[in-house]
């Protein structure tokens, strides 16, 4: 069943709308608004932004302009209690940023190491080739966490700002059917 | 508001079995406090969102997990009122009455310390009491029991598609005994099937503890009280007797409280590692271990979930969570030298496009365009139903205290867990079966997930014999009579079952005849 619904119409109406300090004010916007305003991040610095942003593109392309670095980052900041992240589920000893922080500058290592390049320079086809090591946990030289819990979270957090929210639903072609709809601020 | 320090009965987790205590022992005129550790949640603060789902579940402080297999602690254990009930699924099938004697009936596993019969009239109370759905009838493997107080849930495409797959095996189905509405009931509507039951249900058609226990509870004078954090229960100089507990609120600071009953219902982990970090010079390995069985017996049902993609539009995220039907052919436990233990199929699983029981990541190795195809693809023709199994309760799995601590110095909690082969096999004989359920459905492609856990139980496990068990029959500590255990943490076995409608019935029948017989178990 099609609905005849639009990301636009559901961008105002997003589950993953959070609150951002921007020049002295408080905002609130989704994710992906905070990726169109270049919004400051809290906890990731600039180069793991760019390096959860390439791999999550490369996992679900359209994540990076659903703000996926931005729901992440929020996230981050949170107490282990209140996240809503998928790490959560698993058997992770908080803080998660810890295991974010160790994850993504592995990645860019074994990138340079193996490629010569960062994550964000790869192509199509040598991101695959880096993904399917992390999901098969065959990365030569790996130190990092392990790498197919690695896999697993970050294409995870793709996938909850491209399809788990109401426009995601809505690109689906499916009812979202909210008894209570997601608020627009945690 | 001063926060009192005595109560008749401190309630330490307000989840399935600590909303049940709160509520009997307040409406017994006690004067009843619940603590719990998270936050204050209301039925208008479950918003429809798989992400926001994850509030509702477990995060600190952290479980160290080893061993082979996982219990899934995160993701079954919950945080704030309601606990673990309020992310729980409502499937409510009732223990069978060889489950409570494995021991004698096939030389495995363990017994309980008591019958089926005398378990019968509280489940029946409980379903009266929440408003269960189903067909008693047709449920042809269910145990003896008063009818369901409501007609079952409806069966949608997704139910019907996969039914035909049970029937081409020769396999039957039934409605599924679901702790959700069907109808209205006592003021609470009727479910509208639109599968949000795992992000808490907001409409009072799924029975939490936010709509039943709690709330009667409250009216008849119990206080909650939120973010309080208990660590410790405090015991009398011999040891016999429970004072109250040690608690920190949300600011960190310290508080006693007295009390002259202790429940302990703060779910499996939490149950044990509280009370083996209440060792005294009289109970140096924890109080209530004086068996050395604390922590021990831990269980998870090994479960797999089936998927598979069919021509039809399956409509799979409509629904209720837990599934449309349900079947219990397998459900004998002898089923070969190598498999041992019950399994059972809820069937027609509502199923959303993110989070771990997903569409996303019912195919984990997809990524890039490919995971976009199926997602959309799978939205419309996703088939998924579970098979959960059995395990034995081995002593070897357990709960201990690591070296960590938490901010206020109590040692942390770690679970080792491994599967026998007896449960190994059983696994893959109902991954094996699954999938061709599926294929005589008529999937077009059908597969099956890896190992999952579903419930925890085991750790404080009730017996006759108080030199190999925790709690007596009305879980007691054997040690100190006026603590009580609530949950799943006193189950002997596991059966096959979900275990949150035993955890109820268990909880009523123990407040019952402990609120009935006060002054000579308790005062």
């Amino acid at each position: 069943m099609n609905m005849p619904l639009s990301r636009r119409n559901f961008i105002r109406q997003s589950g993953l709308a959070m609150t951002f300090a921007v020049a002295g004010k408080t905002l609130l916007l989704t994710p992906g608004e905070a990726y169109a305003r270049s919004v400051p991040f809290s906890i990731l610095n600039q180069e793991e932004v760019k390096t959860l942003e390439a791999i999550c593109e490369h996992l679900l392309p359209g994540a990076r302009e659903n703000g996926v670095a931005y729901f992440v980052d929020r996230q981050l900041a949170l107490d282990p209690n209140d996240s809503l992240l998928f790490i959560k589920c698993f058997n992770i000893q908080p803080p998660y940023r810890d295991f974010y922080r160790s994850a993504l500058a592995e990645i860019n290592r074994i990138s340079e190491v193996v490629y010569g390049k960062s994550i964000t320079e790869l192509d199509q086809a040598n991101a695959a080739t880096l993904i399917e090591s992390l999901r098969d946990g065959n990365v030569s030289g790996w130190n990092g966490p392990p790498a197919p819990l690695v896999y697993h979270f970050l294409r995870n957090d793709a996938v909850d700002v491209v399809y788990g929210t109401m426009e995601g639903f809505a690109d689906l072609g499916i009812p979202y059917l909210a008894h209570i709809e997601p608020p627009r601020a945690w | 508001m001063k926060k009192p320090d005595k109560v008749d009965v401190v309630i330490v987790g307000s989840g399935a079995a600590g909303s049940v205590y709160a509520a009997i022992f307040a409406e017994a005129g006690k004067r009843v406090l619940v603590l719990e550790k998270g936050p204050v949640r209301k039925l208008t603060d479950l918003y429809s969102s798989q992400i926001w789902a994850r509030r509702l579940k477990w995060g600190a402080p952290h479980v160290f997990e080893e061993g082979r297999d996982s219990i899934w602690y995160n993701f079954n254990a919950g945080h704030g009122y309601g606990g673990a009930a309020m992310h729980h699924f409502g499937v409510w099938p009732r223990y069978h009455p060889e489950d409570l004697h494995e021991r004698t009936r096939y030389g495995k596993g363990l017994d309980w310390p008591l019958e089926y019969e005398q378990l019968r009239p509280w489940y029946d109370q409980v379903q009266e009491d929440v408003g269960m759905s189903g067909d008693a009838e047709k449920e042809i493997w269910r145990p003896p029991g008063a009818p369901y107080p409501l007609p079952p849930l409806p069966v949608f495409e997704h139910g019907e598609i996969l039914a035909r797959g049970f029937s081409a095996l020769d396999l039957r189905t039934s409605p599924i005994p679901m702790a959700i509405l069907s109808r209205d009931y006592k003021g609470r509507p009727a479910c509208i099937y639109d599968s949000w039951c795992d992000a808490g249900c907001p409409t009072g058609a799924l029975a939490n503890p936010l709509v039943e226990y709690l709330p009667r509870a409250t009216r008849a004078g119990a206080v909650m009280q939120s973010d309080s954090y208990v660590t410790r229960v405090l015991t009398d100089r011999k040891g016999a007797k429970a004072m109250g507990v040690e608690y920190y609120d949300k600011a960190g600071e310290r508080h006693e409280l007295l009390a002259d009953a202790v429940v302990i219902a703060a779910f499996t982990v939490e149950n044990s590692r509280i009370l083996l970090n209440s060792a005294t010079d009289v109970h140096a390995a924890g109080l209530g271990n004086s068996s050395g069985t604390l922590g021990c017996y831990l269980m998870s049902h090994p479960a797999v979930n089936i998927f598979g993609l069919f021509k039809e539009e399956t409509r799979c995220y409509l629904g209720v969570t837990g599934g449309q039907l349900f079947s219990q052919d397998g459900f004998e436990k002898e089923k070969s030298r190598d498999i041992f233990g019950s399994r059972q199929w809820e069937i027609g699983l509502g199923t959303k496009p993110n989070d771990l029981l997903g569409i996303a990541m019912s195919r984990a190795d997809l990524f890039g365009n490919d995971l976009h195809k199926f997602v959309n693809r799978g939205s419309r023709h996703l088939g998924a139903m579970v098979g959960v199994c059995e395990c034995l309760p081995h002593k070897a799995n357990r709960i201990e205290l690591t070296d960590s601590k938490d901010r206020f110095g109590m040692r942390l909690a770690r679970s080792t867990f491994n599967l026998d082969d007896y449960a190994r096999n059983l696994w893959r004989q109902t991954a094996d079966l699954g999938v061709e359920i599926f294929q005589a459905a008529g999937a077009v492609e059908a597969w099956h997930s890896p190992p999952g856990g579903q419930h925890i139980m085991g750790g404080t496990i009730m017996g006759q014999d108080r030199n190999t068990s925790v709690t007596n029959e009305h879980a007691q500590l054997h040690d100190a009579p006026n603590v009580i255990i609530g949950g799943p943490s006193v189950f002997p076995t596991s059966s096959s079952v979900n275990s949150t409608f035993t955890a109820h019935a268990l909880a009523l029948r123990s407040a019952t005849h402990i609120a009935g017989h006060w002054n000579g178990l308790i005062a």
